[in-house]
């Protein structure tokens, strides 16, 4: 039983009525277990008969042609079996979906870091060895590695709607201000990790990654192959944030080295591998304006960006993504400038765009409502508009209204003070709100579910990146079989099942849940002619099928397995309504008017993003994102040398993420009752990435309340926060 | 990290034997020396360990009322040892790093290594406190000889540090966040003839004596003393972290910090 399934038209709510009562609730995770008591198996957990370990030899220019490699003098080392180089290894990881192999440079050198070979020996400790003592000599060339002054730059043709230059031009009030954002990595936990091993023509291979359909396909373009004679297993993953979502060096070179040898070959990477080779969010530079009439309509909204990344990639920061359809203007433009250099390349970073985009327009619509003199949350409520304001399309389901009005009452927002006028101590005291936005998508999924009496299994190629994959795909299935969750296996991470989205994007519930939706859906159908009553008729509960004045156990009417395979992909919902995730954001900051330090002291984010699938692992999920939206305001800064673009902020204790003490206790979340026709049949959104989307503009509009100034370079660093106080 | 010999003498003059091969280094605690090892930025061909010497552990006080330290005392064994003794001193080292750099790192290791955000020498420096070694005793005044820089010889070996105890002191660190290293740390000490400053993790020269403070102090030991004075961002670090205007401006702000928390 196969079943396609194109989106596009509303579906019915399903869920809303089945019986079992599981779907929504705070379940907790069945994979829990094992991640606690360290039987969950991560990549590099493996060891399989006969492998051998291969570390990663990178670059030391930022430019140029290997002109050799001095292997003799490290092939003599204890234990090193061999320095591989070959034309298929990759310069840097796939982009997400790309599903093709990434630019492979030969001896080229693209920039400070890359990969440049493998060298593969018995233990870990000789390899690491050989690849720190090898000699690599280069012809190196001259090249640009800051996005201030490389020559090589390209614009895009602006994105408008209406006129904005003489909207702008006309506005009775204006703000026009510059910001930047410094470049950012995943700092995803799990260091990435492949094994690789062989089977005759055909390749295994374990590896953290988010999204293993592309994945497969990018392998094998890589390495001139058949999909088919390739699988790939990722069970489990530890933490991606965008840095997983495409096939990495380190896989590649896996893959090449365990051909060549003949044997199973390991390369993780280290922490400073990863800051190195992996995508990095782009560095922007960002201007924004705003005009409005002097009774608080917006009139003109202008977001322009400059970010950065090397040649070959295709992918930009969307900095402006959420201000394009946020709020209403009679004028609009969004133009974008991408600096090509040779560092790092850079990629999606967890919520590509929204991340760093929000924290300056957010910003600066706090700044309109000061020159207004009007209420931040009034100024924002005033100016949403009724359709998207670029495209026309009606959005599909908006509560954003209601997560300001809401979070505002919750928060205590009425009691805000004037600017500058609460101390305590040496502490200023402010408050700050911003609305999140972050667009929702479908990607075309597929998933099985089989069921033997009351027992049923999910198989899908789709990952739980720590998001919490393995707890829902069991409450759907749980809740649309009438069984308890408990009785539900789900099989993710491993290519030889059918092909889901893959976690990237906040699309993977969504999607991938569909898909599961609708071949249990397939299966109560199945279960219904057993019955003898209409599928509509059919009630599933507790293992129990009701219908027709009938009933009769699972285990009776299921005694052989049955099964159903379905794929879900977008249709003409995706382009009769704009779909989106929308909330509101408030945080407290305490500034220390001596130190410049800058304390988060509580947080509440409301959010309506579709039904809520498990409230558990929707909460960790926002409240997480709020975290990262700490992190860029106050925390996280990647740093490059200069002269040659090479990473110097490489790990954890020079690129600082938020760590416990930087959170506060007083972190809340709360879910409007929502459901989105429009968007599957599910009627779910994306979650993840809506919590970090407008968060740390919540904290940087609180620093300007509390302080009466205003930081345009982020994040807010103590230095920074003690030069504009003396400034 | 290359391969090494090892050593683990029970007396100092063993030690000081063992040190007199080329390329021989000590080993403390090894919260400095074994990561350094492990980036490979350093290559001895033998390591010689201080921990098994029985003469170089330990707090206690002299005939002259001073606390003498032992070189291969951990940091938590001053924090507890000295507690009643010299409490800003017993702070200082409760703060440093976390409970695995406390219990292994040492006071010769620091005071040897002089790293310019370590925390220990601007309380040598401040308390004007006596490096005793296998074979002369130096003052803190002409011990720190800048960046990384101390003024012991090849092989000579840190076995105590004696510390005058001032009857009012304290210590300010602003801690970087993801090390915990300080940032800027300030060390406040009031003697019967006068105050000592100094000043750690701000200044590329490292430890430094902020004279002009100590000279108000001395003359009205209170923060208002210091207000109006500061220090140059000249000659100061830069780098991810701060500024080198911010580490100046925290150097003033620690250190009424420290006069207000020691009076
Ligand atoms: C995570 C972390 C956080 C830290 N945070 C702080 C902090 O907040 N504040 C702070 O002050 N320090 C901090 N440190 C450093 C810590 O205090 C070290 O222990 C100390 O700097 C070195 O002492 P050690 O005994 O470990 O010396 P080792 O690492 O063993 O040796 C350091 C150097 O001194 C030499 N040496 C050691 N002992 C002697 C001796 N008796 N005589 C002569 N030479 C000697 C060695 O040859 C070597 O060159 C931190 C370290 C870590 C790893």
């Amino acid at each position: 039983m196969k079943d396609h399934f194109t989106m596009d038209s509303p579906q019915p709510r399903l869920l809303d009525e089945t019986k079992q009562g599981v779907i929504g609730t705070p379940m907790d995770r069945p994979d829990g277990p094992r991640k606690v008591s360290g039987t969950a198996d991560y990549t590099a957990d493996h060891a399989p008969d006969g492998m051998a370990h291969g570390v990663l030899v990178r670059a030391t220019i930022a430019r140029g042609r290997i002109t050799g490699m001095d292997r003799d003098t490290v092939l003599g080392i204890d234990g090193v079996i061999d320095v591989i180089t070959d034309p298929r290894m990759i310069r840097n990881p796939a982009q997400g979906m790309a599903g093709s192999a990434p630019v492979q440079t030969g001896d080229e050198v693209h920039y400070h870091g890359q990969p440049i070979a493998l060298v593969v020996a018995e233990t870990f400790e000789a390899a690491r060895d050989a690849a720190q003592r090898l000699t690599v000599h280069y012809h190196a060339e001259a090249a640009a590695v800051s996005p201030e002054t490389t020559p090589d730059t390209e614009t895009d043709d602006p994105v408008t709607a209406g006129d904005f230059d003489s909207s702008w031009s006309a506005a009775e009030v204006q703000i026009d201000r510059a910001y930047t954002t410094p470049s950012q990595a995943a700092a995803a936990m799990e260091p990435h990790a492949a094994i690789a091993d062989w089977q005759g023509d055909h390749v295994t291979l374990r590896s953290a990654l988010q999204m293993v359909r592309f994945n497969k396909a990018e392998l094998a373009d890589t390495l001139g192959i058949d999909p088919s004679k390739v699988r790939i297993l990722a069970p489990f993953v530890g933490g991606g944030f965008g840095s997983k979502l495409g096939l990495g060096p380190e896989a590649a070179a896996a893959a090449i080295a365990a051909q060549k040898l003949g044997r199973p070959v390991r390369v993780v990477m280290t922490r400073q591998t990863v800051f190195d080779t992996v995508l990095r969010r782009s560095e922007t530079a960002q201007r924004v304006r705003l005009g409005a009439t002097k009774d608080g309509r917006i009139t003109a909204i202008s977001h322009d960006d400059r970010v950065s990344n090397i040649d070959g990639e295709g992918f930009a920061e969307p900095v402006s993504q959420a201000s394009q359809f946020l709020y209403g203007a009679d004028g609009l433009s969004f133009t974008q400038t991408v600096a090509r250099i040779a560092a790092t390349p850079a990629g999606s970073v967890r919520a590509p765009g929204e991340a760093v985009g929000m924290l300056a327009f957010e910003a600066a619509i706090d700044e309109l409502a000061d020159a207004l003199g009007m209420d931040p949350l009034e100024l924002r409520l005033k100016n949403l508009p009724e359709k998207h304001p670029i495209d026309g399309r009606p959005y599909s389901a908006r509560r954003l209204a209601d997560c300001l009005t809401e979070g505002a009452a919750r928060f205590g927002w009425a009691d805000r003070w004037q600017a500058g006028t609460r101390r305590e101590g040496d502490w200023l005291i402010g408050i700050g709100m911003a609305s999140a936005a972050r667009s929702n998508m479908l990607v075309k999924s597929s998933a099985r579910v089989r069921l033997t009496g009351d027992q049923a299994i999910v198989e899908t190629d789709m990952t739980d990146i720590g998001t919490g994959t393995y707890a829902i795909l069991a409450q759907i299935t749980a809740e649309m079989l009438g069984l308890p969750a408990a009785n539900v296996t789900v099989r993710l991470g491993d290519s030889d099942l059918p092909g889901a989205s893959g976690s990237g994007g906040s699309f993977g519930a969504n999607s991938a849940g569909s898909a599961v939706f609708l071949a249990a859906r397939k299966l109560r159908a199945e279960i219904a002619e057993r019955l003898g009553c209409d599928a509509e008729g059919l009630t599933l509960q507790n293992g129990q099928a009701r219908g027709d004045n009938r009933e009769a156990a699972l285990t009776e009417l299921v005694s052989e397995e049955i099964l159903a395979e379905a794929t879900i992909q977008k249709g003409k919902t995706a382009k009769s309504h704009f779909s989106s995730g929308f909330g509101a954001h408030f945080a407290e900051v305490a500034v220390n008017e001596w130190t410049g330090e800058i304390r988060v002291r509580r947080m509440l984010g409301v959010m309506s993003m579709g039904r809520i699938l498990n409230e558990k692992t929707a909460r960790s999920q926002a409240l997480g994102g709020m975290i990262w939206g700490i992190g860029a305001a106050l925390t996280e800064e990647m740093q490059s040398d200069p002269r040659d673009g090479h990473i110097v902020t490489r790990d954890l204790a020079n690129y600082h993420v938020p760590a416990h003490a930087d959170v506060p206790g007083d972190m809340q979340v709360v879910f409007l009752e929502e459901r989105d026709d429009w968007a599957n049949p599910i009627q779910t959104k994306g979650i993840g990435e809506l919590g970090i989307s407008g968060a740390g503009a919540a904290v940087i509009n609180a620093i300007s309340h509390a302080t009466s100034k205003r930081a345009y370079d982020y994040p807010v660093l103590p230095d920074r926060m003690v030069a504009l106080l003396e400034g | 990290m290359y391969a090494f010999d090892f050593e683990k003498p029970t007396t100092v003059a063993e030690a000081v034997a063992a040190l007199a091969d080329d390329e021989a280094q000590p080993l403390s605690g090894g919260q400095t020396l074994i990561p350094t090892l492990k980036q490979r930025l350093a290559m001895p061909s033998k390591l010689v360990s201080l921990t098994g010497i029985a003469e170089m552990q330990g707090v206690c006080t002299n005939d002259a009322g001073q606390l003498c330290i032992g070189g291969a005392t951990p940091h938590a064994v001053v924090a507890a040892e000295a507690a009643s003794k010299y409490p800003a001193l017993s702070a200082l080292a409760s703060n440093i790093g976390d409970p695995a750099v406390r219990n292994r790192g040492t006071i010769g290791g620091s005071v040897a290594n002089n790293d310019p955000a370590a925390c220990y020498p601007s309380a040598v420096l401040a308390s004007g406190a006596t490096v005793v070694t296998n074979n002369r005793e130096i003052a803190a005044d002409d011990y720190f000889q800048g960046l990384f820089s101390t003024a012991l010889e090849e092989g000579e070996i840190i076995t105590e540090v004696r510390f005058p105890v001032p009857q009012a002191a304290n210590y300010q660190k602003f801690v970087q966040p993801a090390s915990r290293f300080a940032l800027v740390g300030v060390f406040v000490a009031k003697f019967a003839d006068g105050v000592r400053v100094a000043v750690t993790g701000a200044s590329n020269d490292g430890v430094f004596r902020w004279t002009e403070a100590e000279k108000a102090l001395s003359a009205n030991f209170s923060p208002d003393a210091l207000n109006g004075l500061s220090v140059s961002a000249d000659g100061m670090i830069g780098d991810l972290h701060g500024t080198p205007e911010y580490r100046a401006h925290l150097i003033a702000v620690m250190t009424k910090r420290a006069v207000a928390a020691a009076s």
